[in-house]
């Protein structure tokens, strides 16, 4: 390295540090002339895409139903410890959510507990703008959290495919034989 | 004894150690379902394949038949191993119904693990799934059968292990069903251990159903307080309410296993009636003005008529921390007291039945089921300690004898010799089966002449027990003096409480009884009495009749008991839950239970509009009781006495940090006192009153758990042996009229051969307490309709 | 009489004059500048405020009014006060000798566009740019925190290093016009500006002038990634809004000057000389953003380095060639 540094070295260094000069200059004037990038938020929105990871809601299966077991999978998943939620057997012999409750103000909306739920009740939304006056208003409630509608899987129905007999009896449930008739002699 | 090498750990093991024991003895867990320490091997799931490399047997083997044996080279994560375990998976996967989300094993299921463990995640069998209707099984198991994987456990369990037959394996081939020929209750009472020991969600817990996960709950080890047997217990709390209770493995007690008792009585202590707030004369208040105004009234009752004016009692449900702050804070007063039982007699006789297990002669759970004869001597198995029977059964498998000599009907899931024979019969009973000859048939009838139906069933057992090697006596402490000089036998009494033997091991040899303070009482002499965690009117009704009496009755406890209702002034304590405590058990264990959860009023019955409450920033509800011990402590300091730190080691031998996992024996035992005399027939005519304990609701704990009272019986039932129901005119059936004291009490009659004749058996409820030693017809009357 | 009073009544208007229209560019600098910057990285900038974001600068001003004026435990509070004064007064003092168009006269009356014509305005404007250096150097050191002496410390060695680069480049200039008079540099240059004729002075002159007015590629005495804000990182409020000011200032007296050094002043054709001279006084700073833009921020060695190695022997050599040249052509 040394000995490179003669006449034309330098010379080399000073023409070099000019082209380079003069290119970040050029750079940034072409920039200047550019369109910005910047979409100006709240008169455009941008258009989510359906997975985007925002505001979480309780979907209902294609019959109108709660979809949510209350599996505590969500729960269990999630990093911030922000849903809570206690179990019950309904009236129709489905398990489902006595309460269940998102605190939003804790919620990091890693979609962990979307990726969890077995039943694709619980599913994020794109809304990701929503403010409160008060922390506590951020605590939804199941009330608060459910729709009527089945979200990004409006045909999927868990009891369909789980052979329980909440809803519909053993053996009419997708893919299952009739029931073992346990007194039969029959081979 | 066995050397092979697993997964290149060389381990030696007993001989006859199934292979997949030995490699859990190194810490390896193979995969397993249907194979249980308990149990034994089925060899039904296949699951637990492992690859035999050298020695007897070699290549792929189930690794729960095959025995351990010398020269065996075994590979557990051999390729070939667990592919083949990978496959099975898949096998046992094709029917299920994939219901996790819905099923209340998921978080804790066997079949979840090795599923998810295995990697099998996408269905590929393309044929239809297997389906079953499923059975209604009763109030403790839900039952769902279309999530079986056919292991056998469950069937295993419930006929071979406990004895019971009416649930079991049905059908053949692909259609093999688990249940009970048609819908109903199941028989046994140790039907809860399904919920434990099956490893998919196809018997669960039905009281704990669609309550919570197990990750989410608090879970610590505990002990049951429902009988004296002091079984190991994991309490579940989840949101400051006990969800349920599963049997702890404790080799030296209970095994693997807990009595359906044991685990569905938890509920006194989130149940809606249990006191959560302090009361002065009987106006709710704050925990620190009832304080300071039990230290009030009871100083003033030191003040006017002296310290010996005051008066504790204690009972045995109470912890061994409990029953020594009381006696700390009597002796710190000068007060009479602690008294922790009935009266002399009772504690006479628990003491001496603590100081005949001196010299090696305890035996534990454990020990019985190896005995080859026990006679249980006044002694109802089932209904006095429940996990006994278990015992009972694994020894009566093994071969062993096994007679119950009791005035009560006894039912056991074992073939045994019954003598049903009235108290004051039973120590010539039991002389003729523990001599160190076997009697012979003159002896039997001239010790029974009255009985003669029993003189076969005795000169049968008379040289079964004389020839026994290992034979074991079970005993009601009443029968204390009648525990045989023999060394050959072991010796387990069976108390009344869950820490009977710590109040006896803490009781002064001259403490009062509960009758000498009534008797007090009702002479002037006592005015102030502190009763903590007892009832009185359950431990003597001569106590509850003196109460009024008393000038003021300051009340620690945690069950909504009548001396609650009469105290006044009230101090919640914590329950076992939730303090933690040390209980001594029948054989003088000691046992410590952890604490799980704080107190507090559930979160479910804390609720508004359907979801908890949303002020964070408030005291919880029902968090003011605190360990009766430290309300000893607090009463002290309010009243200026000098309370002396004292262990319960001073009294057992044992102290708090001595207490091992299984449970440390009490080293301090009490020297031999005078046995009281065994009980002789009563005074004047009449019959003898036995008490009878359910399975259910007759304990103090629980009495006051919901889910324990819905099972027991709804009418009270008398038994009459039948020539005593035939003496006093009555059929079976009938109902009776049962006059107790001023109160009239309605009941059934139930006539039967295997009552003692001379015996009249009520249950065991505080409504009974005040009956006299002996009843006749003026009690006993047909009721008018 | 009536002469002196017009003359004080002059002198009034023109300081006033002069006052407004550098607090107006200087604060409205800043917009252009956001700006400017939000368009070379291809954002809009602020755009909020007022149209276009016109309204800006009012809003940062009441902003920075109605802070709070948080004065550290342990500073000198009296220096402390006083030293965004300095930086912000010296480069307002600086326009006293500035001036922005030819003598014109009113009613017979020669009114020159400059506060005081002084002969010696070249080495008045050197002094107050000196002075300058005490604010920044007394602000960091006595604001009791390492950065802030780090910053202060840098700054003080910077510019005084710079100073010299920058004297020197401007002796050709002085020499060329035989005057120290600004008037008299800006006639010089009627015909051909000083920034061709002396290129080499113009260099040193533009990156010298950079490195005395803290501008980026040579803010190191507040280096954000590492002194956090350098010598003023206890400043707030107010006070913070004198150094953001005086730097604003700063920047236009040095266009002010290039413009009157290098450029030639208010000479150009068609358009009036006041609009020449505004033009080339804002080609300055809008240099200056764009620089802000491309280039990045120096290391102290190299900072140094080309102060002393590159371009003080540099300004010499070039003093000298002019010398000789200005010799050889008498």
């Amino acid at each position: 390295m040394e000995e490179k540094k003669d006449k034309t070295g330098l010379l080399r260094e000073v023409l070099d540090g000019a082209a380079g000069l003069a290119g970040s200059y050029a750079a940034t004037l072409t920039h200047l002339f550019r369109r910005p990038v910047t979409e100006q938020y709240p008169e455009y929105k941008r258009p989510m895409p359906a997975r985007t990871r925002g505001r979480i809601i309780l979907t209902r299966s294609p019959d109108g139903k709660e979809r949510c077991v209350a599996c505590y999978l969500c729960s269990g998943a999630c990093p911030v410890n922000c849903i809570s939620m206690q179990s019950e057997e309904g009236p129709d012999g489905r398990r489902r959510a006595a309460w269940f409750r998102i605190n939003f103000a804790r919620c990091i909306y890693c979609g962990l507990c979307e990726e969890a739920c077995p039943t694709l009740a619980l599913q994020l939304t794109p809304e990701f703008a929503f403010c409160k006056d008060a922390i506590e208003d951020f605590v939804y409630e199941k009330e608060d959290l459910l729709v009527d509608h089945g979200g990004k899987d409006p045909d999927y129905d868990f009891y369909a495919h789980a052979g329980v007999a909440a809803g519909r009896p053993k053996g009419e449930h997708i893919g299952e034989d009739e029931p073992v008739d346990v007194k039969s002699i029959l081979p | 004894m066995p050397d092979l090498i697993i997964d290149g750990r060389p381990v030696r093991v007993p001989k006859g150690t199934p292979v997949i024991a030995a490699a859990e003895s190194l810490g390896i867990v193979i995969p397993r379902f249907c194979w249980h320490p308990a149990l034994g091997a089925a060899g039904a799931c296949r699951m637990c394949a492992v690859m035999f490399l050298d020695g007897p047997v070699k290549g792929l083997e189930m690794s729960c038949m095959v025995p351990a044996a010398d020269g065996m080279v075994v590979e557990t994560f051999h390729p070939e191993a667990v592919t083949f375990r990978r496959r099975v998976v898949e096998l046992l996967m094709a029917n299920h119904p994939h219901d996790c989300p819905v099923c209340d094993e998921g978080g804790h299921c066997l079949l979840q693990d090795e599923t998810i463990s295995g990697g099998h995640a996408l269905r590929r069998f393309p044929g239809r799934k297997r389906t079953y209707l499923d059975q209604d099984l009763g109030p403790f198991i839900q039952h769902e059968m279309n999530r079986c994987i056919h292991c056998y456990r469950c069937a295993r369990f419930y006929q071979e292990y406990c004895g019971y037959l009416d649930f079991g394996p049905m059908q053949n081939a692909n259609r093999v069903y688990f249940g009970r020929f048609a819908s109903g209750p199941l028989e046994s009472p140790f039907s809860g251990n399904l919920a434990d020991i099956c490893p998919t969600g196809t018997l669960t817990d039905k009281p704990g159903r669609y309550k919570s996960r197990r990750w989410d709950c608090q879970r610590a080890p505990s002990v049951c307080p429902h009988c004296s047997l002091g079984c190991a217990t994991v309490a579940l709390s989840r949101y400051r309410e006990v969800v349920r209770v599963e049997a702890r493995e404790n080799p030296a007690v209970n095994g693997h296993f807990i009595c359906d008792r044991g685990r569905y009585s938890f509920g006194y202590a989130a149940s809606a009636e249990r006191p959560r707030q302090a009361r002065a004369d009987g106006v709710p208040t704050s925990m620190s003005t009832a304080l300071a105004l039990a230290g009030t009234r009871l100083g003033g009752v030191v003040e006017a008529f002296g310290p010996e004016a005051v008066a504790v009692v204690g009972s045995a449900r109470s912890s061994l921390e409990t029953q020594t702050a009381l006696t700390a804070l009597a002796r710190a007063g000068g007060w009479r007291g602690p008294a922790f039982f009935a009266d002399r007699t009772e504690q006479q006789a628990v003491a001496a039945a603590l100081a005949a297990l001196a010299g090696g002669r305890a035996r534990s759970l454990a020990e019985i089921g190896q005995a080859d004869a026990v006679l249980c001597l006044g002694v109802s198995p089932l209904h006095d300690a429940p996990m006994l029977a278990l015992s009972l059964r694994q020894a009566a498998r093994a071969g062993a004898v096994v007679a119950v000599a009791d005035p009560r009907p006894a039912t056991l899931p074992l073939p045994f010799t019954h003598l049903p024979l009235a108290p004051d019969k039973l120590p010539g009973a039991a002389a003729l089966l523990t001599g160190a000859e076997a009697a012979d048939a003159a002896a039997i009838q001239r010790a029974l002449p009255l009985s003669p139906e029993l003189w076969p069933a005795l000169e049968r057992l008379a040289p079964a027990f004389a020839a026994a090697g290992n034979p074991v006596l079970v005993f009601a402490p009443a029968l204390a003096a009648q525990a045989p000089a023999d060394a050959r036998f072991g010796l387990f009494p069976v108390l009344c409480g869950p820490n009977a033997a710590g109040a006896a091991l803490v009781a002064d040899a001259d403490a009062p009884a509960c009758d000498d303070l009534a008797r007090a009482i009702e002479a002037g002499e006592v005015k102030g009495l502190v009763l903590a965690e007892a009832d009185a009117a359950a431990l003597s009704p001569r106590l509850a009749a003196a109460l009024p009496g008393l000038e003021t009755l300051v009340v620690l406890d945690h069950l909504p008991t009548p001396s609650f209702a009469a105290a006044k002034v009230f101090l919640p304590t914590q329950t076992l839950f939730e303090s933690g405590g040390t209980l001594c058990n029948n054989e003088a264990r000691l046992q410590y239970a952890a604490p799980v959860a704080p107190p507090g009023e559930p979160v479910s019955r804390d609720g508004r509009g359907g979801h908890p409450p949303r002020d964070y920033a408030r005291k919880l509800p029902g968090t003011d009781p605190l360990p009766a011990a430290a309300l000893c402590a607090v009463l002290a300091l309010e009243m200026g006495l000098d309370m002396p730190a004292l262990s319960f080691a001073a009294f057992t031998g044992v102290g708090p940090e001595d207490v091992a996992p299984e449970g440390t024996r009490a080293t301090r035992l009490p020297a031999a006192p005078t046995a009281p005399a065994p009980p002789s027939a009563p005074p004047g005519q009449g019959l003898v009153v036995v008490r009878d304990d359910a399975l259910f609701a007759t304990d103090a704990y629980g009495r006051y758990a919901p889910l324990a009272r819905a099972q027991a019986p709804a009418a009270s039932v008398v038994r009459l042996h039948p020539d005593d129901a035939a003496g006093l005119g009555l059929a079976d059936g009938e109902a009776l009229t049962v006059t107790v004291g001023d109160r009239r009490i309605e009941a059934t009659l139930a006539v039967s051969a295997a009552v003692a004749r001379g015996a009249a058996v009520v249950p065991r409820l505080p409504g009974w307490a005040g009956l006299p030693a002996a009843i006749g017809p003026e009690t006993l009357r047909r009721r008018q309709p | 009489m009536t002469d002196i009073l017009c003359g004080i009544l002059v002198m009034l208007a023109r300081m006033a004059v002069v006052l407004a229209v550098v607090f107006g560019l200087a604060a409205y600098m800043i917009l252009v500048e956001r700006k400017l910057l939000g368009r070379f990285q291809v954002r809009y900038g602020p755009n909020r405020v007022g149209l276009f974001g016109l309204l800006q600068p009012i809003a940062d001003g009441l902003k920075m009014l109605l802070k709070e004026d948080i004065v550290a435990d342990g500073v000198d509070r009296r220096i402390f006060l006083i030293a965004p004064a300095i930086v912000a007064g010296a480069a307002l003092f600086s326009f006293a000798v500035v001036p922005f168009g030819p003598t014109f006269a009113v009613f017979d009356r020669p009114i020159a566009q400059v506060i005081a014509d002084t002969d010696v305005g070249l080495l008045v404007i050197f002094g107050l740019s000196s002075l300058a250096v005490y604010g920044v150097a007394l602000g960091g050191w006595t604001s009791d925190n390492k950065y802030s002496l780090l910053g202060g410390i840098r700054g003080a060695a910077q510019m005084i290093s710079y100073e010299l680069a920058l004297g020197l480049s401007l002796v050709p200039v002085a020499m060329m016009a035989r005057s120290l008079n600004l008037t008299d540099i800006v006639s010089a240059q009627a015909t051909l500006p000083f920034a061709l004729s002396q290129p080499v002075a113009f260099a040193i002159f533009v990156v010298s002038a950079l490195a005395e007015t803290n501008r980026i590629p040579f803010d190191l005495p507040e280096a954000e990634n590492e002194l956090q804000a350098g010598f003023h990182t206890e400043y707030s409020g107010m006070r913070f809004a004198l150094f953001f000011v005086g730097e604003y200032v700063n920047m236009i007296l040095l266009g002010s000057v290039t413009a009157i050094f290098f450029l030639g002043g208010w000479n150009g054709p068609l358009l009036p000389p006041i609009v020449w001279f505004g033009l080339k006084v804002l080609a300055v700073p809008v240099f200056l953003i764009w620089t802000r833009a491309s280039l990045p921020r120096l290391r102290y060695d190299q900072l140094m380095a080309l102060g002393w190695k590159c371009l003080v022997p540099l300004g010499l050599a070039n003093i000298l060639v002019t010398g000789a040249l200005l010799a050889a052509g008498r």
